[in-house]
């Protein structure tokens, strides 16, 4: 059953909305290379049956339904869905876990693939961060492919005031995972505007692509192409403004030092 | 506390087998598993690695952030006091210019680890920006003696503030050795990285005192509220 239009709207007016205020809740807790990871955010038993009841999403959304029906195929009673106390949004969560983790080897894959091609070799390495961006989001975008038709109900749980919060903090995972395998290096101010563009032309183009029917998604890919070189646009106008005015207050002090003053 | 620091044999005996690949960025998971299947092999009494606790993690993100926070803010302190200082004392241009690219290499050194380890960057970092570049140009046409008066008063809290790290660090390291578990090298580099720079800065308060900070005027005022300030930025910069 699809949500009403206005509804939908409104999630993904608080999923932008929440791209401001999201620093607030933001928790980037050091990443260790040669520890291991702590424990995932699903137990075994629930990791059993999402796994399960994710195939049957497309056939029947993100609903208690598939979670039984989930529950059924992994041996499971019926009941013991219990488990997950969210319901159907525990499975939206696996759902962008998971895509969300799948990012890795696929970007892996796609710029190594670049640097193999023959022509003007190692393309991959001097591909331009911006791509790199686009190229990784579009891929997490295509994730989303088999259970586009069902995503407009999902975008309506996501919303629901007391999923806002966890929906938020995976959507700005997303952006700092597409940030760190796009090899951004940046930790200035500028690490909190790329985030918060990258999310915000995500979430746009996430809800474009519910209503997109053209073959490959060829017009979601175009709207966030526009997007995110909209936002590069409006960031490189601030930084000329901000480099031009940088400029006049050092040469103005050092006129006035010119002038014998002790500054 | 059976011990303060960590013995070099610890290090020298454990074998450098378990050196993870560092070719890609999130394979965790996997170059763990491969370390723990190499060290399955040939040392089945080899010692494992603890996850860290959300505790350690929180720790660790927040002490790299105002690290960076912190040298950030020393660059730009010693930019701004470098053309009135040395305007009027032409000898002290050798000194600030040293102090000046240690303090770049601490920053460059925070930034890649901040990176590496992807933690948050402070938020409130176009504040420090600006506090320390006014802070340290309004010290310089203070005078000589109050800008050195100022490297001392930041040169003593970053002291403190690096040795409080360290001997986080190192009771970590303690609990995790009386468990039987082993401390991972980016760990340990940290902390040497830690120790390194804490001497350096500590060799900047020394310079400082030598050239009169201490006949600044009123030297109590100055380096009193600077030293608050520092603690303030310390405390913020910890947790946003």
């Amino acid at each position: 059953m699809a949500p009403s239009r206005a509804f939908t709207r409104l999630a993904a007016h608080r999923r932008v909305l929440g791209v401001v205020g999201r620093q607030y809740q933001l928790q980037r807790p050091y990443y260790s290379y040669d520890h291991p990871p702590p424990p995932g955010p699903f137990n075994q038993t629930e990791h059993a049956i999402l796994s399960a009841a994710y195939t049957h999403v497309p056939e029947h959304g993100f609903t208690q339904h598939a979670l039984s029906l989930g529950a059924r195929d992994a041996g499971y009673l019926d009941i013991s869905t219990a488990v997950l106390p969210d319901g159907p949004f525990s499975l939206i969560q696996y759902h962008l876990i998971t895509k969300r983790q799948a990012l890795a080897p696929k970007s892996r894959a796609i710029f190594n693939a670049l640097d193999a091609a023959p022509g003007d070799g190692a393309k991959g390495q001097t591909m331009k961060i911006d791509d790199r961006v686009e190229r990784l989001a579009w891929e997490r975008l295509l994730s989303n492919a088999d259970v586009i038709h069902r995503w407009q109900q999902a975008l309506a749980v996501m919303a629901q005031p007391s999923h806002v919060p966890a929906s938020l903090r995976e959507l700005a995972l997303l952006a700092d995972e597409i940030y760190h395998l796009s090899g951004d290096g940046a930790v200035d101010p500028s690490w909190y505007t790329k985030r918060g563009t990258v999310s915000t032309a995500y979430v746009g183009a996430e809800l474009f692509m519910t209503n997109d029917r053209s073959p490959g998604f060829a017009q979601t890919r175009e709207f966030l192409q526009r997007r995110l070189e909209e936002s590069s646009k409006v960031g490189n106008a601030l930084g000329g403004v901000a480099q031009w005015m940088e400029f006049t207050a050092v040469a103005g002090v050092n006129i006035l030092r010119s002038k014998g003053m002790r500054i | 506390m059976r011990k303060s620091h960590q013995s070099p044999l610890h290090d020298f005996l454990v074998p450098a087998l378990v050196t993870p690949s560092r070719r890609f960025l999130s394979t965790t998971s996997r170059n763990n598993a491969n370390a723990a299947s190499v060290a399955d092999a040939s040392a089945p009494q080899k010692p494992k690695r603890k996850p860290l606790t959300q505790e350690q993690r929180d720790f660790l993100s927040s002490a790299l952030r105002v690290n960076q926070a912190g040298e950030l803010a020393a660059t730009l302190i010693y930019t701004a006091q470098t053309p009135p200082l040395v305007n009027a004392h032409p000898h002290l241009r050798p000194l600030l210019s040293h102090m000046y690219d240690q303090e770049a290499g601490h920053l460059r050194t925070f930034n890649a680890l901040i990176a590496k380890h992807r933690v948050r960057p402070t938020a409130l970092y176009p504040v420090w920006s600006a506090a320390a570049t006014a802070l340290g140009w309004g010290t310089a046409v203070l005078g000589r003696e109050a800008a050195m008066a100022c490297t001392e008063a930041v040169e003593t809290e970053i002291g403190d503030h690096y040795n409080e790290q360290i001997r986080t660090l190192l009771e970590m390291f303690e609990r995790w050795e009386a468990e039987g578990y082993e401390v991972g090298d980016d760990l340990r580099d940290l902390t040497n990285t830690l120790r390194r720079i804490r001497d350096e800065e500590l060799e900047h308060l020394d310079h400082a005192v030598e050239h009169d900070a201490k006949q600044a005027r009123p030297y109590w005022l100055l380096t009193g509220v600077i030293r608050a300030g520092c603690r303030g930025a310390i405390w913020a910069s910890e947790r946003v």
